[in-house]
């Protein structure tokens, strides 16, 4: 059985703008209890990787810049 | 097959100082969280350090992280942080100072408290809180007489934290205070003595002009525990707040005087179910048989809350 | 990150925590205070900063039990008549006389209780049987401040790291761990003298409404693993079939905290606006009247705040959505519901074991022991029942001492090394398919049967045919499950524990043929209780590779249950047809 890709909005937005991975920092993929944010190896800035989300936004509280919002899931909206 | 360290590492203090002095701020804000995840007191200096830091986003995270240490040097750091032009990183020294514990942290808030600033003021006031320092009591007694209310309500907090018989007569001039909210925290921070001239204040207060510092007032009372205060409470019955009303009620309970029993009585028929039941709640305390017949009628109320308090009233009374 | 590593290392200790959440890191704080001497380690799947239920913090204790409001033995009884009385009252009775002493540790540890204007606890009384609530204003420091403890008692944490299944000895007693790495798939052996497990509740049992997987009651990453994890060690669970259902936001699936906003005069009600829970206690009698009103003409159901003065409201939204589940605000806002102006809709959550709520779990004694020998669990998982989060913390810190000093006394458990490379096995197969059926697909098959067939009103047939069909999911998950990187293996052997705790939920629901706590074990075709033949524990547990169940007498009463107090509560007994 072959796979699909469907698309899906996720609930973690990062404002790029803001975000300081690339200085080394990771503190919202390490708190994350689901473990679904990454560092792209593009941009070298967070994202959600995986729509697996309990929107309980420790990324967000402990972002330090502020850059990271948590929306309710859309299905639950 | 690889070979892999398990741990989680804490971080060497050291190597965290380095990056403290890289010419990025924000490997500095990087380095400033990683040296409060260390717990290690050696990093109390770096961070003190790292709150002077030229940039203010460093100093903010400076800020944050000396929460998770104690002690008269952590207590400084965040008394400068304190003083910051930059209001955020101000904001999260006031936050800090208010985790401190250690009374021998004392010495370095004390000398703040006659600072030019009122948010120092305040923030100073709120981090000796609970420390419970003695020597703290004569200059927040002072501060009662602040020009800023929010350095007074810390004051009182101050104070009231620290229990002393000798206090009462600021406290009860505190009740007085112009400002709502510093009556308010005095007449909370009265109930922890049963001296007459307390529950006087206390009782004085069911008078206030604000609705909260009534609702206080009803409810220190039954804290306080004297039994004189039932007359002043029956009053409060008729308070234009139910929030009021409510908070009496439930202090007569606690005061179980009989003779406040007949006035409880008209309670038990108010539009709003939360008070019918402590109502009932009261009489059921109190234990006046003369209340019988007035809950026999609520035992059939409605509200399943109202009904079951009554029916628990009740047995109490015998009937 | 992500990709699958090939990497196996072996460590050791005297304890090891399993869970980072609330009782694991009390546990580990106590075997360490307790013999400073000993190495403790903490494993923990997410990360310790930031895991488990209280992730965001708590708003507040409400199973208090403080000197000069409530007494032990006062507890004790309102437990035992809560839960029906199938309780064993000894680890109650532990719980409520140990409890104050934690909550002065707590304070210590800079845990920030709501405090009088004269420095002392702020207790709040709720109703005249004596439900006692310590509010947490600030609660959303509690794992920063748990954190910092575990730092300066320099506990061994390894983070990411899921474990997967027991060691045992030859002997039976247990020996250890396996875990795997949540982001490289590398293994890790724990051997250990004494292991604790603190995995949290089964959350991701049933199917919340919505269909989002992740949208539970409980934080979605406690899916039940160390449920799975005791079974396959051969520890028996206890009334699995006493489900955790709760009132919760209508689709925001947080919990309504009426215990919060009680105290400031708030309340529930039917669409009428007025009270209809008639039931003393959190129980599942309560739930029944939830349910009931809510498959009524009075239905939906309320959360009432609109009479409250603004300044009250205000108070209470500082609170409800700055801790525990801080996006509340935010689900508010999107619909457009103001607490001032409208009520806010409730509904009951999708099923899931969860002793902090009910009464099931791993059964424990008051010592926290396991029935397997070194086996110790606390916290949502085990079988004390009402737990809430302070229980986690008292029982994790009583499961911590005990399980130091039976390890000061052992030398390090034999294990088979057999039994690593089986499990390596099992758990990297699906990593080993070029094709096949992805966890998530087969977690929302198993989820949503569970919604279909086992949740309540049970139905004996329809339970039946939900374990044909689960039997099918089970047949393609181990034979036809695919992952393709380290997250999706660990998610992949989520799934399993989340179709083990299914196969035990129907299990243990068929086998208890009777109707007992209101809606969580609601047998249609059994409607009454009955005492003479189920006033017992049911255990369920592996044998010779089956799933078992048998009875278990309950412990005599050390606090007895006057005939009228418990008469009083049946009396609030209602009809089950809604």
């Amino acid at each position: 059985m072959p796979l699909a890709s469907s698309p899906t909005t996720v609930p973690v937005v990062v404002d790029e703008a803001k975000c300081i991975a690339e200085k080394g920092c990771t503190v919202c993929v390490d708190v994350c209890p689901l473990d679904v944010l990454r560092i792209s190896e593009e941009t070298g800035k967070a994202y959600m990787k995986y729509d697996e989300c309990w929107y309980c936004m420790p990324c967000e509280t402990d972002c330090p810049t502020g850059a990271v919002s948590v929306n309710i899931p859309y299905l639950l909206r | 097959m690889s070979v892999f360290e398990p741990f989680e590492a804490f971080g060497d203090v050291d190597e965290i100082a380095d990056r403290l002095r890289d010419p990025d701020p924000s490997v500095r804000r990087l380095a400033a969280i990683e040296l409060g995840e260390t717990a290690s007191p050696e990093a109390v200096p770096l961070l003190a350090a790292a709150i002077a830091d030229p940039a203010p986003e460093v100093r903010r995270q400076a800020a944050r992280a000396l929460a998770d240490f104690d002690g008269i040097e952590a207590a400084r750091a965040l008394a400068s942080g304190l003083q910051d032009p930059d209001a955020e990183t101000a904001a999260a020294a006031a936050e800090s100072l208010a985790e401190l514990k250690d009374p021998e942290a004392a010495p370095a808030l004390l000398p703040l408290v006659d600072h030019a600033d009122a948010f120092v003021r305040a923030g100073a006031l709120r981090g000796l809180k609970a420390l419970r320092s003695p020597a703290a009591f004569a200059p927040a007694a002072a501060a009662l007489r602040d020009p800023a209310p929010e350095a007074r309500v810390q004051a009182v907090g101050v104070i009231g934290y620290l229990k002393l018989s000798e206090a009462l007569p600021s406290l009860i001039g505190a009740a007085r205070d112009e400002a709502a909210e510093v009556r308010e925290a005095a007449i909370n921070a009265l109930a922890f003595t049963r001296h007459p001239s307390a529950a006087e204040a206390v009782a004085a207060a069911l008078d206030d002009p604000d609705w909260r510092v009534r609702a206080a007032a009803a409810e220190s009372l039954g804290r306080i525990g004297v039994g004189d205060a039932a007359a002043a409470l029956v009053g409060a019955l008729r308070d234009g707040f139910w929030q009021v009303r409510q908070k009496a009620l439930v202090s007569l309970g606690k005061l179980r005087q009989r003779s406040a029993a007949q006035a409880i009585l008209p309670l038990l028929d108010e539009e709003l179910p939360l008070l019918r039941k402590e109502a009932a709640a009261a009489l059921g305390e109190i234990g006046d048989a003369g209340a019988i017949s007035a809950l026999e009628r609520r035992a059939d109320d409605p509200d399943p809350d109202v009904r079951k308090t009554a029916r628990w009233a009740l047995t109490r009374l015998g009937g | 990150m992500d990709e699958i590593k090939d990497g196996l290392a072996e460590v050791a200790c005297d304890v090891l925590v399993i869970g980072g959440g609330t009782a694991g890191p009390m546990a580990a704080y106590k075997a360490k205070v307790r013999n400073p001497k000993s190495r403790v380690i903490l494993l923990e799947k997410a990360n310790v900063r930031r895991s488990g239920a209280i992730s965001m913090g708590m708003d507040g204790l409400n199973n208090a039990v403080i000197p000069g409001y409530a007494t032990p033995e006062q507890y004790v009884k309102e437990i035992t008549i809560a839960n029906d009385g199938i309780v064993d009252q000894a680890p109650v009775l532990k719980y409520a006389r140990n409890c104050y002493g934690i909550i002065e540790e707590l304070d210590r540890f800079g845990i920030r209780f709501q405090k009088t204007e004269n420095g002392d606890f702020d207790v709040k009384k709720v109703h005249h049987l004596g439900a006692y609530v310590l509010p947490m204003p600030n609660g959303d420091t509690v794992k920063k401040a748990l954190y910092r403890q575990l730092r300066r008692e320099q506990i061994l944490i390894s983070n990411r790291y899921m474990a997967t299944r027991l060691l045992t000895s030859r002997d039976g007693h247990v020996a250890g761990a396996i875990a795997v790495n949540a982001r490289t798939a590398e293994f890790l052996v724990v051997r250990a003298k004494t292991v604790i497990l603190c995995m949290g509740a089964a959350g991701r049992l049933g199917l919340p409404q919505s269909g989002y997987l992740y949208g539970t009651y409980e934080n979605a990453t406690n899916s039940g693993d160390g449920y799975a994890m005791a079974y396959h060690a051969g520890a028996k669970l206890a009334n699995l079939e006493c489900y955790q259902i709760n009132p919760l936001i209508k689709d925001y699936n947080g919990p309504a905290c009426a215990y919060v906003a009680g105290p400031f005069g708030a309340y529930t009600t039917n669409a009428e606006g007025s009270r209809f829970i008639e039931c003393d206690y959190w129980s599942g009698q309560m739930m029944q009247e939830f349910y009931n009103e809510l498959q009524s003409g009075k239905g939906p159901v309320f959360l009432k705040l609109d009479h409250l003065h603004d300044e009250t409201v205000t108070e209470i939204e500082t609170i409800l959505h700055k801790v525990e589940r801080p996006s509340r605000g935010r689900f508010h806002e999107g619909r457009g519901t103001n607490y001032r102006e409208k009520m806010v809709e409730m509904h009951i959550s999708e099923i899931g074991f969860c002793s902090g709520h009910s009464a099931s779990g791993v059964f424990v004694d008051d010592l926290a022991r396991t029935t397997v020998p070194g086996l110790y669990a606390a916290g949502d998982m085990a079988n004390v029942p009402h737990n809430y989060m302070l229980g986690a913390f008292t029982n994790g810190a009583v499961a911590g001492e005990d399980a130091a000093d039976v390890a000061s006394g052992i030398d390090l458990p034999e294990f088979d090394m057999a039994e690593v490379e089986a499990e390596r096995e099992r758990v990297l197969a699906p990593t080993r398919r070029e094709d096949g059926v992805p966890p998530n697909q087969l977690e929302y098959k198993t989820r949503r049967l569970v919604n279909d067939y086992l949740q309540p009103p049970k139905v004996t047939a329809k339970m039946r045919l939900g374990q044909l069909r689960l039997e099918e999911v089970r047949d393609d998950l181990d034979t036809n499950m695919m992952v393709r990187d380290a997250h999706e293996l660990m998610r992949s052997l989520e799934a399993a524990s989340i179709l083990d705790c299914a196969d035990m939920a129907a299990a243990a629901s068929l086998y208890r043929e009777e109707s007992r706590w209101g809606l969580y074990h609601n047998r249609v075709d059994f409607p009454d209780k009955n005492d003479a033949d189920w006033f017992c524990h049911t255990l369920l547990s592996k044998k010779d590779g089956r799933m078992v169940a048998e009875k278990r007498a309950i412990e005599p009463y050390l606090v007895q249950i006057e005939e009228h107090e418990r008469s009083a509560y049946d009396r609030q007994r209602i009809l089950k047809q809604a």
